[in-house]
């Protein structure tokens, strides 16, 4: 059975140009980019050059690019790197602010944070992605040491209106941190346009290398190391920078951002077909964020009165690779915040599932999925309620 | 699998520990698409300690490094919604009432296997398995019966009179013919990382074994059960104090406290008046118990008059019994008096190494005491 990867929102295929320039750059730089003699002197240039072309690709100075592990590392760090600074200049209670979609980075990271006193404020996200930010604001008495909100919801595609809350961010004097996990690479996210103090990229959602990423840091934002030892990155992010894994990264946003008019057309087309399809295969099919802009890439789905945790089971037993929202550390499937703030009660009841397009898709994937997941949501309704409906003793 | 048996799509419940691992691995071995599942009990954030138990996160964890070993898909159902409702209400009800509960009993007869079953259903799959050291054979009407493990040290028919006998065409359990010690050996040498985890004797609900603190969260703070009563002796003398029926079992020497002039054991549990009844060993022998809404896996239950042999507790051999009456419960009486027969415990009910069903035991009548 041929199997199907519709799975590129949890991780994409490294694209074969990042393989080729990652292949050289092991081979090329075997120095340390910190070591003053040649071979630090000849990885330095690689490092600094993947630098400068992160920096272009997302229309920011290249000083401001930060190369960390992963864009968990890199939220992680810009919320409570941010804590850490606000502490230090004499805040005892800092507050932060965030969307009711946040990733599980962003969530537990201002999780911990509440542990050690911070004051964490969720603001909602209306249906069309607009982030009701101004009227709970003004419910804290104190300015917000960081406001953190997605730029594409990971569970939904959802877009969410970044440049509203940035303009109102900007008028407070409030740094603002953007998960664009999921936005780079699928949606424009030049900052230039968009003015945030912090911006968190991932390699692995790009076609690039897994444990890659970035945390753009404003020249003026204000935040503290969260590791010490050596003084890479700036300071910011200590420890020997994998150079074969940043020329790696830059080449995949790089390659992302030049062909994302095209590759954003392409995969709108593909999700349109997908959702088209499954839709007239499957009357009552439930769309997630149908009435907001969606990042092209991602289809999520909702069947009614269907197991949660069976759905991505029995498709991967059909050979179809798909996400159901998050899973907890154990596999198991909780209902989300974001089918719970979606849903509110009924969550429980319907089973989501998310589908995700990325650069290696094509269009028989489109079509086998059309052919192949109906059919297994169609079984699966048959096999029935359960049996054990007779009361217990 | 003979050559005749062809290629079944087979769930297999995989707890984390080294007998469902090996299930598991034999299936495969048959040449069968295996399909391993983890059901999760209850959350194991909320739980206090170590989650050492088979359903804990380390279960898990470990329930799928084996299964990625053998190459096979490996998925966690998450039953604790329908596990909290028959298995961990039904444990609190039951000590409430004074009773000695035995949800494993109660999880496999009405949760665990209904809910793989639908689930492997669900998945297309024609059969389910687990780890049970328990063997299914045709029975010589025809029909199927559950017998005991081939290892009888091991044995875990007990636990499953309460099955629906429907399930049992569609239930595998590769173990049943093979002796503990060649488990872990075979286990061994496929290499499985669980081949030499110990063996788990906890409630998975009660991660530390604390029942009477796992009662305190799950009552309420005024519950009788928790609340102090009288120790009362055989003989209607009120001996002393106890702090709370719920945490004794009949037969229960420890925990009464000392200075008796005889070594006492708790008798009777006695909710409506919140007494606990003790005596000396002599008295802890009953000559007939009720079995309460008896379960058959045979088509032809006994009958009164009928000689069957029965066990009251784990890891306790079957005794003889005749079967006094059927209606209104089953009555058994032992052939030779049974020592600290418990309400709430299971009664599996055999012929031979047949599992013929079982019940939970509602009383027991005391034995005449005999001069000693």
């Amino acid at each position: 059975m041929e199997r199907i990867y519709l799975d590129h929102a949890a991780a994409t295929p490294l694209r074969p140009e990042v393989v080729t320039v990652m292949d050289e750059a092991c081979r090329r730089f075997p120095g340390n980019p910190s070591s003053l003699h040649r071979w630090g002197r000849e990885a330095r240039s690689a490092l600094e050059d993947a630098r400068a072309k992160t920096a272009a690709a997302i229309g920011v100075e290249a000083g401001t690019v930060h190369f960390v592990r992963g864009g968990t590392e890199s939220i992680n760090l810009a919320i409570l790197g941010r804590v850490d600074r606000v502490r230090a200049l004499g805040a005892s209670t800092p507050v932060l602010v965030r969307s009711a979609l946040e990733h599980p980075a962003v969530r537990e990271a201002m999780e911990a944070a509440e542990n050690t006193g911070c004051v964490v404020q969720e603001l909602p996200v209306s249906p069309e992605g607009d982030v009701d930010f101004p009227r709970s604001l003004s419910t804290v008495s104190q300015l917000p040491a960081l406001v953190s909100v997605q730029w594409v919801n990971q569970e939904t595609g959802m877009v969410l209106a970044i440049a509203r809350v940035a303009e109102r961010c900007l008028e407070l004097g409030v740094p603002l941190h953007v998960d664009a996990v999921q936005a780079a690479g699928r949606i424009d996210v030049r900052v230039d346009r968009v003015p945030v103090a912090f911006l968190s990229i991932s390699g692995h959602k790009l076609g690039g290398p897994r444990s890659t990423g970035v945390l753009v840091a404003s020249e003026d934002a204000q935040i503290d190391p969260r590791i010490f030892g050596g003084g890479q990155e700036g300071g910011l992010r200590p420890g020997t920078v994998d150079v074969a894994g940043a020329v790696g990264f830059a080449r995949a946003l790089e390659i992302s951002v030049e062909r994302l008019d095209e590759e954003s057309a392409r995969l709108s087309r593909l999700r349109s077909k997908l959702e088209a399809g499954l839709l007239g295969a499957l009357p009552g099919l439930r769309v997630h964020a149908s009435e907001a802009r969606r990042a092209p890439h991602i289809l999520s789905i909702g069947v009614d009165d269907l197991a949660r945790d069976l759905l991505p089971a029995a498709l991967d037993l059909a050979g179809i690779g798909v996400s159901a929202g998050s899973a907890c550390r154990s596999g198991s499937l909780g209902v989300s915040p974001v089918m719970r703030a979606l849903y509110g009660d009924i969550a429980g009841r319907i089973a989501p599932v998310r589908l995700s397009l990325g650069w290696s898709s094509t269009e028989k994937d489109v079509d086998e999925a059309i052919r192949r997941i109906p059919p297994v949501i169609e079984s699966m309704r048959n096999a029935g309620p359960p049996s054990g409906s007779e009361p217990s003793r | 699998m003979s050559p005749a048996e062809h290629r079944k799509r087979i769930l297999v419940a995989m707890s984390g520990g080294v007998d469902s691992s090996l299930a598991a691995a034999l299936l495969v071995e048959g040449g069968h698409e295996v399909v391993g599942a983890t059901m999760k009990t209850f959350c194991y954030k909320d739980a206090p300690g170590p989650t050492r138990t088979c359903c804990g996160l380390d279960g898990i964890l470990d329930a799928r490094r084996v299964a990625d070993h053998l190459g096979i898909p490996h998925y966690v159902f998450d039953v604790e919604e329908e596990f909290s409702a028959d298995v961990v209400d039904d444990f609190v009800s039951e000590y409430a009432r004074g009773r000695t509960p035995n949800p494993c009993v109660q999880c496999n007869s009405n949760t665990k296997f209904r809910d793989l079953l639908h689930r492997g259903r669900v998945l297309g799959c024609e059969g389910i398995a687990t780890g049970h050291y328990a063997r299914i054979e045709i029975a010589p009407n025809g029909g199927l019966a559950i017998l005991r493990g081939r290892d009888h040290d091991k044995d875990q028919s007990y636990f499953l009179w309460g099955l629906p006998s429907d399930l049992l065409p569609r239930l595998h359990f590769p173990l049943g013919g093979l002796q503990k010690r060649d488990v872990r050996q075979k286990a061994r040498s496929l290499m499985l990382a669980t081949a030499d985890k110990p063996e788990s004797q906890e409630i998975c609900f009660v991660p530390l074994g604390d029942y009477r603190g796992f009662l305190e969260t799950r009552l309420p703070q005024e519950h009788p059960a928790l609340l102090p009563g009288d120790l009362v002796h055989s003989s209607g003398e009120v001996i002393g104090e106890h702090p709370g029926f719920a945490g004794f079992t009949v037969g229960q020497r420890k925990g009464l406290g000392g200075g008796f002039s005889e070594p006492l054991y708790v008798l009777e549990i006695r909710p409506e008046s919140r007494e606990v009844v003790v005596g000396p060993f002599d008295q802890l022998f009953s000559s007939h118990m009720l079995v309460e809404e008896p379960r058959w896996l045979t088509s032809v239950p006994p009958q009164p008059g009928d000689s069957v042999r029965v066990q009251i507790r784990h890891r306790s051999p079957d005794v003889p019994a005749r079967v006094s009456r059927t209606a209104g419960g089953l009555e058994l009486e032992f052939e030779e008096p049974q020592r600290a027969v418990t309400p709430g415990q299971s009664a599996a009910i055999y012929l031979g190494e047949r599992l013929l069903g079982g019940g939970r035991i509602a009383s027991a009548r005391r034995a005449k005491v005999t001069a000693q």
